[in-house]
């Protein structure tokens, strides 16, 4: 794995974990306002699993080098 | 006046029909609130923030993208809207630090060092012996 692919892959794993936790968070406190009177647990667990998840996402990342992140691209009409 | 009577706790009637408008003020809360914690799992369905990673990056770089400037926008209908002006406020100095090559010249100063010391304190400490032993003369 050459540098410049692990850097990609570094930021690709600290973009994810930025979304993912903030999405828990996020709907944590959605949950919380709305059916758990407030209380904080929610948060902590949306914000939890977001993490697990992008840690998850990362691990699978590192340990599988060959796959590629390829990008659907329209095909234009002649 | 239509409904049944029924005695209730205080022993003043109380008709069957505020039931059903208590019953329905509940479900109705409930349903709003299901709306909204509905929509906020649909919206993260469908922008796909816990899909795979490639795809939470598209999302935070496309709202990077547009966050500023919907701020902005929404600043400027502010003041027009208020009168207010928002002072202009200079422009952040841009900072250029590359971390990655501090650190790796870091890493490489350290080793070095470390690589050297073993040699570096033998000659250091054969000075000082040749050192006291002048001095001792």
């Amino acid at each position: 794995m050459s540098e410049s692919e692990l850097g990609r892959k570094w930021d690709r794993c600290l973009a994810d974990a930025v979304v993912k936790i903030g999405t828990g968070f996020g709907l944590g406190i959605v949950f919380s306002l709305t059916f758990f009177k407030r209380r904080m647990w929610p948060l902590a667990f949306g914000s939890g699993m977001g993490l697990g998840m992008a840690y998850s996402n990362c691990q699978h990342d590192f340990q599988a080098p060959y796959l590629l992140h390829g990008k659907y691209v329209k095909e234009q009409e002649q | 006046m239509g409904g049944e009577c029924v005695l209730s706790d205080s022993g003043q009637e109380a008709p069957r029909n505020t039931w059903f408008l208590q019953g329905w003020k509940a479900s109705r809360m409930f349903l709003i609130k299901g709306s909204v914690a509905g929509g906020a799992v649909y919206l993260v369905y469908d922008q796909e923030l816990l899909g795979p990673s490639d795809k939470s990056q598209a999302a935070l770089q496309k709202a990077g993208e547009v966050v500023p400037p919907a701020v902005y926008q929404f600043s400027q209908y502010v003041c027009q809207q208020t009168g207010l002006q928002i002072p202009q406020l200079p422009a952040p100095p841009k900072i250029y630090f590359p971390v990655r090559d501090s650190w790796n010249a870091g890493i490489m100063t350290v080793m070095s060092a470390l690589s050297v010391a073993p040699s570096k304190a033998r000659e250091y400490s054969k000075e000082g012996w040749e050192y006291v032993k002048a001095r001792t003369k």
